[in-house]
């Protein structure tokens, strides 16, 4: 099954009832024949077929496992709970359940070398929890099914990645996890991540937490005593860290190609600069995980989905990094 | 009978950086967008920084009431009797004077009525805190500038300004740890009013639109990301509109800045100080303008530094000083017509 020299992506269908397997079918449309042949789609094959038909696609499914005519798409058949009450652009306990054993098999075949990469489409994070999930989204099934508790989020846009030193906590709790070796933790991630998308010497710059890196203390004292010591420790690791360097500059830096990845101390000081420069182009990937993993940066989008107005450019550009990653040692 | 519109008051800034620089390049690209301008400064030391960089800029001293029939043919200045002898790069406390000097000119003119507005090139801090001056910036100055002639105190407001894009830090320069204690329900109405009134008053706005950021990710998720946004920003939001004002919000910051979302607002509203920061000068790394609200005249000033390592050379960047003055132009021509219009009515 598996194509020499291009990666092979398990694409998961997502939440039926979003617009998923919409999106799925758009961006699977606009492929060329090697990369669908290279990419299987894991989910419900009534759901799929209606999206195929939704969208009036250009391809076939065929089973997985089967013989690959020319520009058909392989899919393995994960069967849906109560299909009949799933319906378009309803939050529901089963819609959920469907979505996450999508997610259960593509770690399954990922851990077991018959897929590189993941590449996910929304779920929904309350449909989860109404089937039974007690954690959060994607994140939490990804730590459930490997055993990796700890996983970080990573933005990538074209220009540049971002990655997190706290997500969604307060800002006055971020401030508390802005420690020396929580950061480090987060460095070496970063420079992990960016060795899986093939550049040989990531070079990563760590955000100051405070205004203009804490000017010297006067506004602030964490980059001094937390940031600038972890970027050292990077640094006698072997790792191209580079901070802090101010928030307000930094990613202006990295879009002149001084750095690949940027580590944000707070969520919107990532997320602001990611979102604003990659728009439909950014990306999601988890890191830290043994395994490797995009997603598109989107939700289900309950309330178009179904009506073949979703715009596939996320998931496209999700497909395209996926294509991209290769696992790196250790 | 309408004389010739009042000058814009131009201050040099530290003379050691780009000020001059890009003061002169100023006056050399000038186009019909460029409202006339007066540089307070020595005229010989800007004689000798243009010599420096090349450029061929024709000075005439004048007085400012002569400064905006001259502009057109050159670089008018006024004298202030400092002669200032520093180098590029090189800053010494001997300039120190003639940079205070020139701001306190500069607002005397303006709140005269003989300069439409202050215009102020980047100072360097250590060089004046050594040379006795109070403020740590300044904004904090001429806020106490304003406050010596008026007798009432004046609270400044800092806006970024671009075409694309306005911003206002409720906090600025503070420590992320003291935001959330910073944060006052009072802070936030307090500066959206500021705002709001601005933007009516000087940018024209017949009803202008604020849109609030949140604190906290996801504007707080409802009160399940930290609860600063469902209990001090929610309620400053509430009672501007119970004012009238067009305020919307908190908005989760991380999809308040791209194209579609800039459409829906005039200017917003941050909490601190890089998620102001941060969108304006990915968006407008350049051309961002610093407008100071809340004053009783109108200031702009370029958002950059003094850039030490670049004065003289010739590689100073002027666009930013540039929209400073274009901007600085439009907005006391609106805050006149104004003050006009609130004169007419009350002079009977």
């Amino acid at each position: 099954m598996k194509t020499i020299g291009m990666n092979t992506i398990g694409l998961t269908m997502g939440d039926p009832a979003g617009i998923g397997p919409e999106v799925i079918c758009k961006a699977l449309g606009a492929l060329p024949a090697d990369e669908r042949k290279a990419t299987v789609v894991i989910g419900d094959p009534l759901f799929m077929e209606r999206a195929r038909g939704l969208v009036r696609a250009n391809f076939s499914f065929v089973p997985y496992g089967d013989t690959v005519p020319e520009g058909a798409v392989p899919l393995l058949a994960i069967d849906a709970p109560n299909r009949d009450a799933i319906v378009p652009g309803k939050l529901s306990a089963d819609a959920g359940e469907a979505g996450c054993r999508c997610v259960k098999k593509a770690v399954e075949m990922a851990l077991a070398g018959e897929i590189d990469v993941i590449c996910t489409a929304s779920l929904n994070k309350t449909a989860v929890r109404m089937a039974g999930y007690d954690l959060n989204g994607h994140a939490g099934l990804l730590a459930l099914y490997t055993g990796v508790k700890k996983n970080y989020a990573v933005l990538a846009c074209p220009q540049f990645a971002v990655i997190h030193v706290s997500t969604h906590v307060s800002l006055a709790q971020a401030v508390e996890l802005c420690r020396t070796e929580r950061i480090l933790e987060t460095i070496r991630v970063a420079q992990r991540h960016v060795l899986t998308t093939g550049v040989a010497k990531p070079r990563v710059a760590i955000a100051g937490l405070n205004p203009h890196a804490g000017e010297g203390g006067l506004y602030g004292t964490e980059d001094d005593d937390f940031v600038a010591p972890a970027v050292a420790a990077a640094r006698a690791e072997g790792i191209d860290a580079h901070g802090p360097i101010p928030g307000d500059v930094v990613f202006q830096q990295a879009i002149d190609g001084k750095f690949e990845i940027v580590v944000a101390q707070f969520h919107d000081q990532g997320h602001i600069a990611a979102k604003l420069v990659g728009g439909h182009d950014t990306v999601n990937i988890t890191a830290g995980l043994p395994i490797l993993r995009t997603s598109v940066d989107h939700g289900t989008a309950f309330d178009i989905a179904w009506k073949g107005v979703a715009d596939p450019s996320n998931m496209k550009a999700a497909i395209a990094m996926a294509r991209r990653m290769k696992p790196v040692a250790g | 009978m309408t004389d010739r519109p009042a000058p814009l008051a131009l201050t040099l800034g530290e003379p050691a950086g780009i000020g001059p620089d890009v003061a002169l390049a100023a006056w050399l690209n000038r186009g019909a967008a460029t409202p006339p301008f007066l540089l307070l400064g020595d005229p010989i030391f800007l004689q000798r920084r243009a010599k420096t960089l090349g450029l061929d800029v024709p000075i005439a001293v004048v007085a400012p009431s002569e400064a905006s029939s001259a502009f057109s043919r050159f670089l008018p200045v006024v004298d202030l009797g400092l002669p200032v002898t520093t180098a590029p790069g090189r800053p010494d406390a001997s300039s120190a004077p003639a940079a205070i000097a020139a701001i306190d000119r500069a607002v005397a003119l303006t709140m005269a009525g003989e300069a439409a507005a202050v215009v102020t090139c980047p100072i360097a801090k250590h060089v004046l805190t050594a040379a006795g001056f109070p403020d740590p910036g300044h904004t904090e100055y001429l806020a106490r500038l304003a406050a010596r002639r008026t007798g009432k105190p004046a609270t400044p407001v800092m806006m970024l300004w671009s075409p694309e894009l306005a911003v206002v830090p409720v906090t600025i320069h503070i420590a992320i740890a003291a935001v959330p204690a910073a944060l006052t329900t009072d802070l936030i109405v307090e500066t959206g009013r500021l705002l709001d009134r601005d933007l009516r008053r000087r940018f024209g706005l017949a009803k202008p639109r604020i849109a609030v950021a949140g604190l906290d990710p996801h504007a707080g998720e409802s009160g399940t990301i930290g609860t600063a946004d469902r209990d001090v920003v929610t309620p400053a939001v509430t009672a501007l509109v119970t004012e009238g004002i067009v305020a919307r919000g908190p908005l989760p910051a991380d999809t308040l800045f791209h194209d579609a979302a800039r459409k829906t607002y005039d200017a917003a509203l941050c909490m601190y100080h890089d998620q102001a920061l941060i969108p304006i000068k990915m968006i407008a790394f350049d051309h961002a303008v610093n407008v100071t609200l809340g004053l009783p005249f109108v200031r702009t000033s370029p958002d950059h530094g003094t850039a030490f390592e670049l004065a003289g050379t010739g590689r100073a960047d002027p666009s930013s000083l540039i929209a400073a003055l274009g901007l600085a132009g439009r907005l006391a021509a609106a805050d006149a017509a104004a003050k006009g219009a609130g004169s007419a009515g009350t002079a009977g």
